[in-house]
């Protein structure tokens, strides 16, 4: 499997170039001066970064150090004392970046990794245990042990990989049972979860929802997978959220066993007859419309236990066939 | 120049001892149409079947079934279009007689009104029930000097004392439940649904297999009946079989005995499903060799390898008095018996084990299933293989 690394500019080079700017325009004005804890706290990166940015700027004979107290905009004192030189409030300046400069936005590297890793081992862990190669993962995607014990590390708090005897980590297999107990968590949690969310629910959100699953079912018992993972969003991310207990709301993020089964079927073996499910979402949906949370969420447990016996017919199937091609990171056991 | 439309032909996938070459022949010569037979003794069929519906007319399926259903490759059977529809529901609705003791293969027989399969009788059926059977070990006759006059147990399988003479299926799906067999009887105790082995279940019987082939308990794992015979005689005492092993083992001269162990046997059923992707001219024909299955031929055929009809009045008429009493009433064989190749296979006066067909039939203590944790199955049954 070939994967384009993502082009990442180190977080250094993109707020030395942000003071270089600022300071070229103007709005941090020469004879001002910066601390290594107001760049770090402005632009939300770590201490180190802002360090080496600021040394290079001094180097480039933008900034000057003035040792404990920081650093001076401009290449020369003036005759200044430090301690009267006002330090400029780096929350009155915007930050905004080029279009190439999203980083800092953008997720740390670890988080890019991880939503491409977890997407490797669900998309196997049905078919079996595989074991995963730090090493491999390291030179796979181009990063640092650092930042694959990271990934490693979130993939371990989500319960989808755990350590064998040998202290390896392995992924799966996703069995029968693991769908019995993650069906047994959302039976007692997502009820629970819709009945607060009900009376939050914003209506014109829940009239959209009930419009999408009009049109999908105009387009027949099967439905295109985007379609689908939009419903299950719809019901299951986004009605859910509207509650407001953010430790439900982990837990819940967790019991993804089901919706792995569901798509991998439906790109390996057959398009579901959605029929019945997109009944039990109008269910859902429509108690909520009328802010009736109690019915919202005996509907909800209906849809979950039917759901539950259509994902378990769903995993023996997936069971008959050997198992598929898998990223340069893992390797099946047995 | 006109086009030629290529001439109409039914496609059928099957299992080679199940579906054997007079059977083939037979139904070739009967069916004014060409078929073609296409024998997979593996789990690609299963495979093929489910993702590629397009690719096959009829499959002769064991135990898997609702797999199918829920992947949506095969289709409803009309129960109006068989020429024995009425026959099959008095068996089910009776539920009395000989289809009392083999309830399962009717199970998942009908179509409900939600769309899922049930015993419920509807005008639907999710496949067109033909064979079934019970299967143990076998065991050649000088295991008694090494167990004396115990009663027979799948705890021999495990049994220390016959290390090294074990022969073992290779099947994980079989394999599993036969193990489970040997496991509970070794250990005394039952478990809950040996048909349907929970996650920590199956990997004890995995250890206790893997334990007993690291001493190197094991004389050898067979894929067809002809295996298992061989293997039977080259060293092992006692096999798990297939009843054409037995047969052919038989026509050899081999001393053996097929078990019928304390703690029952495995049964099986094989039947008939009609795939998803049939359509027209061919679905004509599926229903003609639907039909001629139900006349009984093919039953009587298979009944000389030891197999039993599921309507077995249909056979009746096809088997000789002798065959009959034989092989479906457990009385000693008035004559010398062939198989199905026409071979002589049962000697005279030799009364078959376990009795008759009911008398078999009800010592069947689990099916033949793909358990809820199919991959935990499969992937501890590589790791046994390998160990």
């Amino acid at each position: 499997m070939v994967t384009e690394k993502t082009e990442t500019r180190a977080f250094y080079l993109i707020v030395q170039d942000w003071l270089a700017e600022n300071i070229a325009r103007g709005t941090l004005p020469a004879g001002a001066r910066l601390t290594v804890a107001g760049v770090a706290q402005r632009l939300s990166v770590s201490r180190s970064p802002a360090i080496r940015a600021m040394d290079n700027l001094v180097a480039g004979g933008v900034l000057t150090p003035l040792g404990r107290a920081g650093y001076l905009i401009g290449n020369s004192r003036d005759g200044a004392e430090p301690g009267r030189v006002p330090v400029v409030n780096l929350f009155s300046l915007p930050v905004t970046f080029s279009d190439t400069d999203e980083q800092l936005n953008a997720p740390a590297g670890w988080e890019r990794v991880l939503a491409e890793v977890a997407a490797s081992v669900e998309n196997c862990i049905p078919f079996g245990i595989y074991r995963m190669s730090e090493s491999a993962m390291c030179d796979h995607f181009g990063v640092s042990r650092t930042v694959t014990r990271e990934v490693l590390a979130r993939l371990h708090e989500r319960g989808t990989i755990a350590k064998d005897r040998g202290s390896h980590w392995v992924a799966g297999p996703l069995s029968a049972r693991m769908l019995d107990e993650q069906h047994e968590l959302r039976r007692l949690l997502e009820p629970a979860a819709i009945l607060m969310a009900t009376p939050r629910m914003d209506r014109s959100v829940l009239a959209a929802m009930g419009e999408r699953l009009n049109l999908a079912a105009a387009m027949g018992p099967t439905l295109p997978t985007d379609v689908m993972d939009a419903l299950e969003a719809d019901l299951h991310d986004t009605c859910l959220a509207a509650q407001p207990n953010r430790r439900i709301a982990v837990s819940i993020a967790q019991l993804q066993a089901a919706r792995i089964v569901n798509r991998l079927f439906a790109t390996h073996v057959v398009k579901h007859d959605e029929s019945d499910l997109l009944q039990e979402h109008r269910l859902v949906l429509g108690h909520m419309g009328l802010g009736d949370g109690e019915g919202a969420a005996a509907a909800l447990r209906y849809h979950l236990e039917a759901d539950h016996d259509r994902t378990r017919d769903r995993l023996k199937v997936l069971s008959v066939f050997a198992d598929p091609a898998v990223a340069p990171y893992l390797s099946r056991m047995f | 120049m006109p086009t030629r439309t290529p001439t109409p032909k039914l496609r059928i996938i099957g299992r080679s001892e199940l579906i054997t070459a007079p059977i083939r022949k037979q139904a070739q010569a009967d069916l004014g149409f060409a078929i073609e037979f296409e024998m997979i003794d593996s789990i690609e069929s299963l495979q093929r079947v489910i993702t590629r519906p397009e690719s096959f007319d009829l499959y002769h399926q064991w135990h898997t079934v609702d797999l199918m259903w829920t992947a949506r490759s095969i289709q409803p059977i009309s129960l109006n279009r068989l020429t024995n529809g009425a026959e099959i529901l008095q068996a089910v609705r009776g539920r009395s007689g000989p289809s009392r003791i083999i309830d399962t293969v009717f199970d998942r027989l009908f179509v409900q009104g939600d769309g899922r399969l049930g015993s419920t009788p509807s005008g639907e059926l999710s496949m067109l029930p033909l064979l079934h059977g019970v299967d143990s070990f076998v065991y050649a006759d000088a295991l008694r000097d090494l167990v004396g006059d115990e009663p027979e147990s799948w705890g021999w399988m495990l049994d220390a004392r016959l290390q090294g003479r074990v022969a073992m299926i290779n099947d994980p799906v079989l394999g599993m439940i036969e193990a489970a067999l040997a496991v509970e009887a070794q250990r005394g105790a039952a478990f809950a649904d040996i048909g349907n082995l929970t996650l920590d279940e199956v990997d004890e019987v995995a250890e206790a297999l893997i334990g007993r082939k690291r001493l190197g308990h094991f004389r050898g794992f067979w894929n067809s009946f002809e295996e298992s015979a061989r293997l039977m005689t080259r060293g092992a005492l006692l096999g798990s079989i297939f009843s054409p092993g037995v047969a052919q083992l038989r026509s050899q001269g081999a001393q053996i005995t097929v078990s019928t162990p304390a703690e029952g046997c495995r049964g099986w059923h094989a039947d008939l499903c009609l795939s998803a992707a049939c359509s027209g001219e061919q679905v004509d024909m599926a229903y003609a060799y639907l039909n001629w299955w139900m006349n009984g031929w093919a039953g009587a055929s298979a009944a000389r390898q030891g197999y039993y009809m599921t309507f077995p009045a249909r056979v009746g008429g096809h088997l000789a008095p002798g065959e009959w009493e034989y092989w479906y009433e457990g009385q000693p064989a008035a004559h010398a018996l062939m198989d199905p190749y026409g071979r002589m296979a049962v000697p005279a006066g030799h009364v078959r084990e376990g009795g008759s067909h009911r008398d078999r039939m009800s010592r069947a203590r689990v099916w033949n299933t793909f358990m809820d944790e199919h991959t935990q199955v499969v992937r501890r049954w590589r790791e046994f293989l390998a160990a």
